[in-house]
């Protein structure tokens, strides 16, 4: 299994704007930032050490927390796909373990 | 408490035309099929291919009411508890399987819905296997013209070739057709009605003469084809790992697939090999947005101890699909105590 980089975040957008059909360019940056030049600028950096938050993720200056890579997707897609409408459906795996 | 034996429900699917009930009719007529309960449903106003059905069972039910997919699919479960009752007052043959004909105009998935999340119908049902018609003389047209036709087929666990009778033989381009839908449903062939193969509806995931999950033949795995030919739209592809899956990365990982994906995953059905429960693999099936709750396996069927899942999908890129789960399992795998790959956070 590979171990979370910043280039496999890198690689999961990339590959996300393109399953999306959202044009817009992927680049790391030298201070392990991913930066998404598109209809907004988005900026995705991990988070402060101190914060509970895992990521950090710039719209346009405006500054969001995420707990998860999938919280970064979906704001991600939300910024950029004027289609997308937040599903809030939850996928509970019950039981997490057989019983 | 005794245990309730859980009853397979199978879909005959197919597009109008395609020979459904002419197969079904001389199927309930095999000695096997005898303890069978039929539902019927028919799009329009008077209902007839039930008559057409040769069983003097009470057990054939038609619904008349609109097209299953769309409209009654309330009705589906009423009648399925209906015959529920009926079966276990006595009032019918005490059948040990339920097959689904749907009408020709159906989505197959709403009814798959159905028979995975209504709750009253999951304690008693356990939806066996999914089958597409298809006409071997104007098939192809149809699946070139109607959407819904190549949908069919696509979410089939086997696809059945019918009026060979007419044609003799499949042409080439057909058969090309409807592996770029679903390469992995076997594939059998009707003449008058009649199927070659006695094993229609044993590609499920609840077998209940073994009384064992059929897993292999369920994900009907085949060797990786080369998918550039295939159909535009829909694609199939297995996703495999072998290092097992954290429980949360797994749900994660649905989690994303149904929010990003909705109606676009067609069908997910694998065997996976949880890291909390290395001796005992999860079986996960999901239509669209909806998935059933795992079925545990008792042990692991082979010596194969990897996790594979089957996706058939529309418009989704299977790139997209390897690093999702990638990114998922290492996340998680980053955030839990005690693994290889903790890391302080933002170490990335």
């Amino acid at each position: 299994m590979r171990g979370l980089s910043i280039d496999l975040v890198g690689e999961l957008i990339t590959q996300s704007l393109a399953a999306w059909h959202v044009a817009g360019t992927v680049e790391l940056t030298g201070d392990r930032a991913i930066v998404i030049g598109a209809k907004s600028e988005i900026r995705i950096e991990p988070a402060p050490t101190h914060s509970v938050f895992r990521w950090t993720i710039t719209i346009d200056g405006r500054t969001r927390p995420a707990i998860s890579l999938l919280a970064v997707l979906r704001q991600v897609r939300g910024a950029l796909d004027r289609g997308y409408t937040p599903c809030r459906v939850r996928v509970a795996l019950l039981p997490v373990v057989p019983s | 408490m005794m245990a309730t034996e859980l009853i397979p429900v199978s879909v005959l699917t197919g597009f109008l035309g395609s020979g459904k009930t002419t197969i079904l009719s001389h199927m309930l007529r095999q000695p096997e099929f005898s303890r069978t309960a039929v539902v019927i449903n028919e799009f329009g106003e008077v209902a007839l291919d039930h008559e057409l059905i040769e069983k003097t069972e009470d057990s054939v039910i038609a619904l008349t009411t609109g097209c299953l997919c769309c409209r009654v699919r309330s009705d589906l479960t009423k009648t399925l508890q209906d015959l529920l009752r009926r079966r276990d007052e006595g009032a019918c043959t005490r059948f040990n399987r339920i097959v689904i004909e749907t009408s020709g105009l159906a989505d197959p998935a709403p009814i798959l819905h159905t028979l995975m999340t209504d709750t009253a119908l999951a304690s008693r049902l356990v939806l066996g296997s999914v089958v597409a018609t298809v006409d071997a003389v104007a098939g192809e047209v149809t699946l070139e013209r109607e959407a819904i036709s190549r949908k069919q087929v696509a979410v089939a666990d086997r696809i059945v070739l019918s009026k060979l009778d007419l044609t003799g033989e499949v042409e080439d381009s057909l058969h090309n057709r409807l592996t770029s839908l679903n390469p992995r449903a076997p594939t059998s062939r009707a003449v008058y009605g009649r199927i070659e193969s006695d094993n229609l509806f044993g590609v499920a995931l609840h077998d209940p003469k073994a009384r064992v999950l059929d897993v292999n033949s369920w994900l009907a795995e085949a060797p990786e084809h080369d998918h550039s030919a295939h159909d535009a739209e829909i694609k199939s592809f297995t996703v495999v790992r072998v290092e097992p899956i954290q429980a949360v990365a797994l749900t994660l990982f649905l989690e994303a697939l149904a929010e990003h994906c909705g109606a676009d995953l067609l069908r997910l059905k694998g065997i996976v090999n949880v890291a909390e429960s290395p001796q005992r693999p999860a079986v996960i099936h999901g239509v669209q947005h909806v998935f059933h709750a795992p079925a545990w396996l008792r042990h692991w069927p082979s010596d194969d101890r990897t996790s594979r899942m089957v996706l058939i999908t529309r418009r989704i890129r299977r790139e997209w699909v390897e690093v999702l789960l990638d990114a998922i399992s290492a996340e998680v795998a980053e955030v839990s105590p005690g693994s290889r790959h903790r890391r302080a956070r933002g170490s990335v």
